[in-house]
């Protein structure tokens, strides 16, 4: 009887990507838009002129009827193109920052509350809860009175009121790893404990915090612009889609555009990073689903 | 069961006693109210400062100046506010009938559209319907709540002029009077009908799932083989269950609308306690800001106390924890 040969399909490295994508469909209009705020963000001064620069004699010129302002000019006749390219700038310069240090902190809480529990778990948790309890917008502004308004304030405000969320779900995740056979192994060979969170634990959150970070930029996107529209963000005239909402609505029904325009953007942003994130939470973490 | 009351009401004081002191001893960290009270031209002048300082109390240790503030911050005494020289509390308690009334409006409008909307589109799962909810749902996520409020005052206050932008007419305090109700209500509709929009999505995602969650159980499937009519198994049986969350999440969201939407007290110009915080923050008011976050703080745990004792006498695995 002859033998029958199990030939490993051989696919090259682009067959492989197309079957990947057809695998996991993933979710291509927010990908694009997420990419050209990345591009836009970074290219801003190569793409685009600059945002602060006013042409008094080209003020309130509405979109799509000037060929040289085909988004329009707002009160002071600044480019609303340039200035909504330059938005995105300001929304890398801000969101990047402020997750990063939440990511930062929220692990190690988190990490910390859950591996060493009793008193330190309850301490770091109530401060966790009392921190997710409140309104964001009143943690930040009470914030902002202290420190100042300001691009560092409104990093330490969106900051401040961002770690609990990843502590909180570090903390779930590790409280079901640290059971663990290889922990119980590591604590019994003596490893430090620093070495197991770090090791042996935090390798094994990485999924879970993946996910998580794509879904908080958005409200993190959020926040930033109720802050720069309450005008406790960036200085006012910069490039920010919350100020540029502001400013338009001082003359809304001549301007209506200068409104208008930043806040469509704020939104396909936060719908983006929200879909990309209920995507990778289905590709990432097939547990956290859900179910319906 | 009184144990488990009295010990999650010990966590809500400590958590409050917490808070205060993290709230005065930020203040006191970051500004000295002092220098920042002296007129700008004695400002190098030490023994006025001095002098001030002593008149403020400032001069006496943390610990002393905590424990009075506290005192009468018990009291409902916050201070004077140094911009608008007025006590805090007269301040807080003339904004706070503006903040209740757009509270209160905007919360039940969300309720008696959202609970519903969120049923319907589990019942009817999958639909159009279903769908429609849905994109709205994902929509009222991700829009800033300021901009959804200013494209509806350009809309439908600017260009068809159905409702007044700004304001709440000429009520003053908690009751309007006969003739000023017609008024009142017609200022009330559209800050309310933004606010109701912000909260209604959240509210009809919760209720859809709870309820999804809920028709799939034993209980339901029992209910509707022994023969009953749909709309008792759904009505009845299934959507009283589904309310629970909905409800505990509601109260949350009722406790913060209470604090203030300051968001859409600046953008309605709607005289409420909002507006009078973010001109605390702007103005570098720090007694009023203390104030203003303390009171909030002490309205949060509160209900966050209050739901988690309704839970513990609903359901008795809480209270084993």
């Amino acid at each position: 009887m002859a033998t029958i040969d199990f030939e490993p399909i051989k696919l090259s490295y682009t067959q492989r990507v197309l079957k990947w994508i057809k695998e996991y469909n993933p979710p291509w209009i927010p990908i694009i838009i997420l990419s050209s705020l990345l591009f836009f963000g970074l290219f801003a001064n190569f793409v685009t002129g600059d945002p602060m620069a006013n042409d008094l004699k080209a003020r309130q010129i509405a979109p799509f009827t000037d060929i040289h302002h085909i988004l329009g000019t707002d009160m002071l006749g600044k480019d609303m193109t340039s200035r909504l390219i330059f938005g995105c700038r300001s929304v890398l310069l801000v969101t990047a920052p402020s997750i990063i240090v939440a990511i930062f902190i929220g692990t190690a809480i988190g990490l910390i509350a859950g591996y060493t529990g009793r008193i330190t778990d309850t301490i770091l948790m109530r401060i966790t809860d009392a921190t997710l309890g409140f309104p964001s917008i009143l943690v930040a502004m009470l914030l902002v009175t202290f420190v100042g308004t300001g691009y560092i304030g409104v990093i330490i405000a969106v900051t401040a009121t961002t770690w609990a969320r990843f502590a909180r779900m570090i903390r779930g995740e590790v409280l079901s790893v640290r059971e663990r056979d290889f922990v119980t192994l590591a604590v019994i060979l003596g490893v430090s404990p620093f070495m197991i969170m770090w090791r042996h634990l935090f390798p094994n959150v990485i999924n879970t915090l993946m996910v998580m970070i794509s879904l908080m930029i958005g409200q993190v996107v959020l926040l930033e612009a109720s802050l720069s529209f309450l005008g406790l963000g960036m200085s006012p005239g910069e490039p920010a889609w919350g100020i540029m909402v502001a400013e338009g609505r001082q003359q809304l029904l001549t301007t209506w555009w200068v409104s208008l325009l930043p806040g469509i953007l704020i939104t396909l942003v936060v719908m983006a990073f929200n879909f990309f994130g209920d995507w990778l939470r289905d590709y990432l973490d097939p547990r956290m689903r859900r179910s319906r | 069961m009184w144990q488990y009351v009295l010990r999650r009401m010990g966590e809500g004081i400590i958590t409050l006693i917490a808070l205060s002191f993290v709230v005065f001893g930020s203040v006191h960290l970051t500004g000295d109210p002092a220098d920042y009270l002296m007129p700008l031209t004695e400002a190098h002048d030490q023994k006025i400062y001095e002098a001030q300082k002593k008149q403020m109390g400032l001069d006496r240790p943390f610990i002393v100046q905590y424990w009075d503030y506290i005192n009468s911050a018990i009291f409902f005494d916050f201070g004077t506010s140094y911009v608008i020289q007025k006590p805090i509390s007269e301040l807080i308690l003339k904004k706070l009938p503006a903040t209740v009334h757009l509270a209160l409006s905007g919360f039940f409008l969300a309720i008696i559209i959202g609970i519903p909307l969120g049923i319907m589109s589990a019942v009817k799962r999958d639909s159009i319907f279903d769908k429609l909810g849905k994109g709205f749902a994902v929509f009222g996520l991700a829009a800033p709540q300021f901009w959804v409020a200013i494209m509806l005052i350009l809309f439908l206050g600017g260009k068809l002029q159905w409702f007044p932008t700004y304001g709440r007419g000429d009520i003053q305090g908690w009751w309007p009077t006969i003739e000023q109700i017609p008024q009142t209500l017609w200022h009330l509709a559209l800050p309310s009908i933004v606010l109701a929009l912000s909260v209604t999505a959240a509210i009809m995602r919760l209720a859809r799932s709870a309820m999804l969650e809920i028709l799939d159980s034993d209980y339901v499937k029992f209910a509707q083989v022994k023969g009953l009519s749909n709309r008792l198994v759904i009505w009845r049986h299934a959507a009283k269950n589904a309310l629970i969350p909905v409800l505990t999440f509601g109260g949350i969201t009722l406790a913060g609308l209470l604090n203030g939407s300051v968001i859409f007290e600046v953008v309605f110009a709607w005289p409420g306690v909002g507006l009078l915080l973010l001109d605390g923050v702007t103005q570098r008011d720090f007694p009023l800001t203390e104030a203003a976050i303390l009171l909030s703080g002490f309205f949060y745990i509160c209900t966050a106390v209050i739901i988690d004792i309704t839970y513990g006498l609903v359901d008795p695995r809480v209270r084993a924890r």
